[in-house]
């Protein structure tokens, strides 16, 4: 009932987007119900659509689960993407590197090398914020233009460069055993691209509860994030849980960073469209819970996948997909604006459950 | 400083027509009814105190008053005739001034500026001498002591508080209404409040002053209205009642005042500090080299004046704040540089000065409040797992020997009242079975049942063993619950005594500062204990007061 509850807002929020959306598309001259047509078909009106969207969505759930993590313990982790790009980083020098290893031992390092690296990246953060107090948001963020500069200079003719890209600036490629297995069947959708990240993703969105609803650890973390004095007095030491927070948080990021490259079988340069920002969004939007967060992170890969069709179908501007994610994002921090609504609309209850 | 000074006794004249009368005032909110049809009549130049329990709608009565909260139902008559009160304007043109108990204050501006603020003399540009002029005038004729040119964040609490008196004197209010102003203020601080209450009344002003310490309602009021669960539940003339009565109207049962204690049986050593020294929040020394020692079975009680370092002894002892000399002994074992985890485990309980900001994760529900501290060990943790079981059931054990409302291990803390709140502190701290107790401010900002609960939970602990320190800002507490007092001065425990043995007038002459030699304190010993006691920094000269 609680998590209903907490639900009201999102939902709500959805609803006001596309309704000032819609008004929005009428006043540029189109007609809403056919743009809205349009991109709902284009995100799931078939298998194809539907294994796209998934695609689409979950680097966003697991990077936004690295943006809610750390921001249960306190901290405002917006560098998620520089978390994603050394986990992409780290996983693709790890799978070119063995790349005559089997398949199953290989994914399995390549997971656990983009998740240390995401967390190492993160923790230095958590770190730097425990030692000395520096600003997360400020840290999170110069390190994440750090690692992308590194992607940079590792991709663009060098050390991770194959010797026959033709100035390409991308790694050489990721060995075919070491792909997910794809999760759909041929006979449904032949060349499906939707693999078993998927299953990936529900174990870390599990994971994610049940580290800080099922573990002391998880106890300890929200304490501090929700009240380092108290949780100072209950003997927790504020500083290492922050740290570790930030560990596990980058964890996520740096798994989300691998998904992608193992879509494209190679690291591509600047092959994140900005996940780990959208991320921050999808953390919102899904109020930092795990189920939450996952059917955000789905909402907004489908208008991001749905975009592409209701621009070529409808011939509709997909930065209307940029509009609703902003509505969407709005209408969710207006959460006082929402409590308004439902209590002028009589559900004084439900008003106070959202609060 | 009436202790010491003779006070000025006010000349009431009674009036026929009440000034103000509050009919049938009633408040809904949701299902909860805040006020229920009350009453509330105040005569002409009285004090009139009004008490209740936390959440028997005192505050919403005043709030109605001040046009903060709309009513119902229910009208408001000044003077005989009804008056609308939509909003603070409203209630400022009726001749209505409430000082809150948060004070709203700008405090980089000074007291004069405070009180002109959005009444400004002059035209364009703000007259700043004609301020400065005006706010001295006021303070003078009400006897209020302020520096018009001080900045406001230089001036001790209880001064700050005669600002915002001065705000709505300026502002020409005739009824002055006072939300707990002695809950931020020391006891002489308190004092020097009442005095400046007498003399307000003697100058034609009626106070309204809301509280739930019996005490103060004896010392200044001349009637009282108690409010119980949102309604009318007596209203009594202070002279013709007993704090017992009033505390019975309340409470709606019999209340222990003062809690029933035997003789301590005293046992082994618990705590012992030796030479122990720490630094304040800005790295000054705080602590001095504190000797104590606290054995099982006894209370011992820290007397002083906010600021003399208690506040740094209960951290220091807890760990939260580093030893920078000396030791803590715990049951034999110096844990001076253990971690506050560790000292746990070693027997230490500690119930914080503010519960809200250190004691509680508020967010939390009850339940995972109860573990705070525990829930990295057996039973609540088990490789490395929450146990959900253990916890749900000291929640419930505890929910039910501690009478903790709402009884639902998933309420937030946030929803709880003050005293429900400390319930869950005290229940917390009490579970583990420990050997040594810090309580600091146990009974802070409770009403009268919780306090006789909180109070008797401890003497019931310290009948069982319990080695407590005790540390409060009120003396009564002090006095009440200790079986021996150590009073402390600016870092140091100036003296030890048992209680049966202290005398108030010497300890708080002890907590002042002074040093006495038998016999009765001089004159100059005792203004200067005067000014210490009213929060002077140390160092400065008692301030010349002006009462006339």
């Amino acid at each position: 009932m609680r998590m209903l509850a907490a639900g009201i807002t999102p939902v709500l929020a959805v609803v006001l987007a596309i309704i000032v959306g819609g008004i929005v598309v009428l006043a540029s001259g189109s007609n809403p119900i056919t743009a809205y047509e349009s991109m709902l078909v284009g995100a799931v009106g078939s298998p194809f659509d539907i294994s796209e969207t998934f695609i689409s969505s979950i680097p966003l759930i697991l990077a936004a689960y690295a943006v809610s993590f750390a921001f249960r313990s306190g901290l405002f982790n917006i560098g998620a993407e520089g978390q994603l790009y050394m986990g992409a980083i780290a996983a693709t020098w790890v799978a070119t590197t063995l790349s005559d290893w089997p398949g199953l031992p290989l994914i399995i390092v390549c997971i656990v090398a983009a998740m240390a690296a995401g967390g190492a990246w993160a923790g230095i953060a958590g770190w730097l914020k425990a030692k000395t107090g520096a600003h997360e948001v400020i840290t999170t963020m110069m390190l994440s233009y750090v690692a992308i500069d590194i992607s940079h200079w590792l991709l663009e003719a060098g050390p991770m460069t194959p010797a026959n890209a033709f100035g390409t600036p991308e790694s050489g490629p990721i060995p075919p055993q070491a792909a997910f297995p794809v999760i759909l069947p041929s006979w449904i959708l032949p060349n499906a691209r939707l693999n078993a990240s998927l299953f990936l993703t529900i174990l870390a969105g599990l994971v994610f509860a049940w580290i800080l609803w099922r573990t002391p650890l998880g106890y300890e973390i929200r304490a501090v994030g929700l009240n380092a004095k108290a949780a100072a007095y209950g003997g927790i030491n504020v500083a290492r849980r922050l740290v570790i927070a930030m560990v596990i948080a980058g964890a996520f990021a740096g798994l989300a960073g691998m998904v992608p490259v193992w879509v494209q079988m190679r690291l591509y340069d600047s092959f994140s469209p900005g996940y780990g920002y959208e991320a921050i969004a999808v953390a919102l939007v899904g109020k930092n819970s795990a189920i939450g967060i996952f059917l955000a992170g789905l909402l907004y890969g489908a208008m991001i996948h749905g975009a592409v069709a209701m621009q070529a179908n409808a011939n509709i501007s997909g930065f209307l997909v940029q509009i609703l994610q902003a509505l969407v994002l709005f209408f969710v921090g207006a959460e006082v604006l929402i409590r308004w609504f439902l209590r002028r609309g009589g559900f004084r209850a439900l008003a106070e459950a959202a609060s | 400083m009436t202790a010491l000074v003779s006070p000025v006794v006010p000349e009431t004249i009674p009036s026929a027509t009440p000034y103000l009368q509050m009919r049938g005032i009633t408040k809904a909110f949701g299902t909860l009814l805040a006020n229920d049809h009350v009453d509330l009549t105040v005569r002409d130049r009285e004090i009139h105190a009004v008490v209740g329990e936390n959440g028997a709608g005192k505050t919403t009565l005043m709030n109605i008053l001040y046009g903060l909260i709309h009513p119902d139902s229910g009208e408001i008559v000044i003077d005989g005739s009804p008056v609308r009160i939509r909003g603070p304007r409203d209630a400022i043109a009726v001749g209505i001034g409430m000082v809150h108990q948060h004070f709203q204050l700008v405090p980089v501006m000074t007291v004069a500026e405070n009180v002109v603020l959005g009444q400004e003399p002059g035209g364009i540009v703000v007259d700043r001498r004609a301020a400065v002029r005006q706010v001295g005038e006021l303070s003078e004729r009400f006897g209020l002591v302020v520096d018009p040119t001080a900045r406001v964040e230089t001036l001790p609490v209880g001064v700050q508080q005669r600002v915002e008196l001065l705000k709505i004197l300026y502002r020409g209010s005739r009824l002055l209404v006072f939300d707990e102003p002695t809950a931020v203020l020391t006891p002489q601080e308190t004092d020097e409040l009442f005095e400046i209450l007498r003399g307000l009344v003697a100058g034609g002003k009626t106070v309204i002053l809301i509280t739930h310490k019996l005490n103060e309602v004896m010392a200044i009021s001349e009637r009282v209205t108690v409010l119980r669960q949102g309604r009318n539940a007596g209203e009594l003339e202070t002279a013709k009642t007993s704090p017992a009565e009033i505390a019975r109207a309340m409470v709606g049962r019999e209340v222990l005042l003062r809690v029933e204690r035997d003789e301590a049986h005293i046992g082994e050593e618990r705590l012992r500090l030796d030479g122990l020294k720490a630094n304040s929040d800005r790295q000054l020394p705080a602590l001095d080299g504190i000797d104590l020692t606290i054995r099982s079975g006894e209370i011992v009680g820290i007397a002083g004046v906010s600021g003399n370092g208690q506040l740094e002894l209960a951290e220091v002892i807890a760990g939260l704040r580093p030893v920078t000399d000396g030791h803590v002994f715990l049951g034999g074992e110096d844990v001076a540089h253990q971690t506050t985890a560790e000292r746990r485990v070693h027997g230490l309980a500690y119930i914080p000065e503010d519960r809200q900001a250190r004691g509680l994760v508020l967010p939390f529900d009850v339940k995972d409040n109860l573990i705070l501290g525990s829930q990295s060990r057996p039973p609540f943790a088990q490789r490395g797992q929450r146990n959900s079981d253990a916890v749900d059931e000291r929640a419930k054990e505890l929910i039910q020997r501690y009478d903790i409302r709402p009884p639902d291990p998933e309420a937030p803390a946030q929803s709880l009242s003050g005293g429900n709140q400390q319930k869950v502190v005290v229940a917390r701290e009490l579970a583990e079975n420990p050997k040594v107790l810090v309580a600091a401010e146990p009974a802070r900002g409770l009403d009268v049942g919780a306090t006789e609960f909180i109070h008797r939970q401890l003497i019931e602990q310290r009948d069982h063993g319990l080695a407590i320190l005790l540390i409060s800002s009120e003396l009564d507490e002090i006095f009440s619950l200790s079986d021996s007092i150590a009073v402390i001065y600016r870092g140091h425990i100036v003296e030890v005594v048992p209680s049966a043995a202290a005398d108030r007038e010497r300890i708080g002459l002890l907590m002042a500062g002074g040093t006495i030699e038998g016999g009765t304190p001089s004159a100059s010993q005792v203004a200067q204990a005067a000014a210490a006691l009213a929060n002077e920094p140390p160092g400065t000269p008692p301030v010349e007061s002006a009462h006339q």
